[in-house]
Formats: C-alpha cells, sequence, structure tokens
C-alpha cells in the first residue's frame, strides 16, 4: 500500500511539472508594464450602447444582418423554431452568454491592467477576462457563457479571440453553435467618448460564412456599474413546455 | 407649416420614448409573451409596496373596486439599474402616495401588468423611460 501511495504521489508529481513546462509563470507586472498601459488607446470606463432608452433618439440602427446557416443548423432551428417557446431561459435568469452578452441594454466597465483586459458587465453581473500578454489560445478550454479569451493590439485596435462556448449559449434566438465557434472583437475608439464594436462569429459547422455585426457604444465618465442580481425578486419565468409567466403572489415582506 | 404646440411635442416625446424603451431595453424577458402590448389601461390607486429590486422593480398599488375593497395590483418595471440612471430614486414612489398608473395588462387577466407610466398627485410624472 505505501508502495501504491509513493507510485500514485509520482504520477501527479510528474504530471505537475509538465504541466509547468508548458505554462511559463506570469511575471510580474513591472513599473514599465503600468506605464505601457498609458501608450494605449483608452477603453477604460463604463459604456453603453447609446439607443438604450432613448426610445430612438440615438443614431440610426441598421437593421442587423441575419447569420446564414449551413442545411443541418438551418434545420436545427425550424425544430426549435417549431416548439415556439414563449422566451429565452433568460426570463429565469440564466445568463445569455457569448455572443449576446455584449449586446445588452446596460451597461459595461472595461479595465486596462498589465496583461489584461477585463469587461464588466453589469446584466447578470458578469466578467470577461481577456488575455493581452502574448499567451495563446488553449488547445481545449472547458466550455464556458462567455468563453476562453485572449486579445492583442492591432494599432489602435483591440482584437480578442474567443473559443470554449457552453452548448446552453447560441448564435442567436434558437440558432445552436457548434464547438467549432470560434469569435473575434474589434473594439476601437471613433471619437473621445464613442467606441465601435466589431463581432464576427465563426463556425464552419453552423454557418455557411462568418457573421459579422457592428453595435457602437457611448462612454458614460460619471456612471458607475451597479449590483444586478437577477434572482433578487425575478417574479417572470418560462416552464420546461416553453410558456411564460409573471408571479404575482404577495408582495414579498421586506422588513 | 404650422409649429407643433410645445404640449403635444411633449406628449410625442414621450410616446417615442415609451414605444423606444419597449422594443429596446427589456432584455431580461420578452413582454410580447406576457403582457397585452396593443392594450392600454389606466387605475387610480394607494402605493402599497414598492420592491426597488432587480431584475425589475415591481409597484404594488392598492386599487378599490366596485365593493369599496381595495385589489393589489402589481406592476413590473423597468430595473432600478435603468431607471437611477434616469432621474428616477428608490423613494420617487413611497406607501401612501396616491398614483395613476397606465399599463400594458397581463394577458392571464391578473390584477397587474408592465407599467408605463403613473402620474402623482402633484403632477410628476414618472415613466419607464425615465422621470419628468
Amino acid at each position: 500500500m505505501p508502495r501504491l501511495i509513493a507510485w500514485c504521489c509520482g504520477i501527479v508529481a510528474v504530471s505537475t511539472i509538465s504541466l509547468a513546462a508548458q505554462q511559463p509563470k506570469p511575471k510580474p507586472p513591472a513599473a514599465a508594464d503600468w506605464a505601457a498601459l498609458a501608450k494605449l488607446p483608452d477603453l477604460t470606463g463604463v459604456w453603453e450602447a447609446p439607443t438604450v432608452g432613448r426610445g430612438g433618439q440615438g443614431a440610426a440602427v441598421a437593421p442587423a444582418p441575419v447569420p446564414q446557416l449551413t442545411p443541418a443548423y438551418a434545420a436545427r432551428k425550424r425544430e426549435l423554431d417549431a416548439r415556439d417557446f414563449d422566451d429565452t431561459d433568460a426570463a429565469n435568469c440564466l445568463p445569455t452568454g457569448m455572443p449576446a452578452v455584449m449586446g445588452h441594454p446596460y451597461p459595461y466597465e472595461f479595465l486596462l491592467t498589465p496583461g489584461k483586459v477585463t469587461i464588466i458587465t453589469e446584466a447578470y453581473m458578469q466578467v470577461r477576462h481577456i488575455y493581452t500578454d502574448g499567451r495563446p489560445l488553449p488547445a481545449d478550454p472547458d466550455p464556458t457563457f462567455n468563453g476562453t479569451s485572449i486579445g492583442r493590439w492591432d494599432r489602435g485596435t483591440l482584437v480578442v479571440e474567443t473559443i470554449g462556448f457552453s452548448p446552453l449559449t447560441t448564435i442567436a434566438r434558437n440558432t445552436p453553435h457548434s464547438d467549432k465557434m470560434r469569435i473575434v472583437e474589434r473594439f476601437h475608439l471613433t471619437g473621445p467618448d464613442t467606441m465601435s464594436v466589431e463581432t464576427t462569429v465563426i463556425d464552419p459547422e453552423a454557418l455557411m460564412r462568418p457573421w459579422t455585426t457592428t453595435r457602437t457604444l457611448a462612454r458614460h465618465r460619471d456612471w458607475t456599474i451597479r449590483e444586478y442580481v437577477c434572482e433578487e425578486n425575478n417574479r417572470n419565468f418560462l416552464d420546461a413546455q416553453g410558456k411564460a409567466g409573471v408571479r404575482l403572489g404577495l408582495p414579498a415582506k421586506k422588513e | 407649416m404650422k409649429p407643433i404646440p410645445r404640449a403635444a411635442c411633449r406628449t410625442i416625446l414621450m410616446i417615442a420614448m415609451i414605444c423606444g424603451v419597449a422594443t429596446v431595453a427589456w432584455s431580461h424577458h420578452s413582454a410580447a409573451p406576457v403582457f397585452e402590448m396593443n392594450a392600454e389601461k389606466t387605475v387610480m390607486g394607494v402605493v402599497k409596496q414598492v420592491d426597488w429590486t432587480n431584475p425589475h422593480i415591481w409597484i404594488w398599488l392598492d386599487v378599490p373596486n366596485e365593493s369599496g375593497r381595495a385589489e393589489t395590483f402589481g406592476f413590473e418595471g423597468m430595473s432600478p439599474n435603468f431607471l437611477a440612471r434616469r432621474g428616477w430614486t428608490r423613494t420617487s414612489l413611497l406607501p401612501g402616495m396616491r398614483i395613476t398608473v397606465t399599463f400594458r395588462p397581463l394577458k392571464d387577466g391578473k390584477a397587474g401588468g408592465m407599467f408605463m407610466t403613473g402620474r402623482l398627485e402633484d403632477g410628476k410624472v414618472l415613466t419607464s423611460a425615465g422621470a419628468q
């Protein structure tokens, strides 16, 4: 038995060493790394789509292009459309995941630190971690709602590549993706407080061609991100049969 | 062309704001499956409770019915996050205030709906797009 334990420990030790050899240990940021941030386009601050809440007073929005699906995925979409669900699981507080997480009518805060861009998404209180330290994308990341992202600066544009999405996320309503979905986003300033976000979804199994949409964000220097706990008082629901409803009941006592 | 009177302008602007918000900013759930989006009702009552909560605020209003007894209506509004950036505060509506609420009724016929506007006794108007 002790020999077995020793043998197991040995295997663990060897695997740890080989893992460590593959991933260079990140260096702590030096003063020069912090200073280098000042030379990058200033994406920091709180941003929101300008049409939100302005009741159409914002810039006119051209109809977004529709994703062109492969025959197999078009058939799958028809099946899902035929279920005629009233709504999505967002009504049950499930976050949408990428790419829809970047289309909320709520603000986003961008933070720049050495080797990383962080996007705090107010809706559903989510965070996107975009590593800009030169690391490659992992070969086979665990599937997640927002995927695994790396970024690089292409002159004045932050180019973000994301892979590894949960099957619970979709390209669009009733439009599943394959495990080969990749999303490329290009963020660049178009004015002192305006930013263009171009999003391209690439999925050779689901899409006939890459699907690109563009959104403009406006910066609000005086805004801060607020808390958003969807389960705090969610009275909306979508049941297993796809029927949406509202739970009225008695008002919750707040004392 | 005659200039449009200022009051009419304000009304048009308010309608545009409400319609815009209803289509653009309702991200948590679709409104059409649960509310009659083409209908509008108005009730007058006394605020019983305000839930200044995510993902939506809820305004509970005691409305006297034909027999004189109060029936409690529930109105779903935007989120506190959205409204706090547009002139509302968590004390804009307080228990005891008398308001006239315009709403999109619930499809299931229950007492309540989607909050559109609330007119206070002092003439102040709170809308789903912001306070005015």
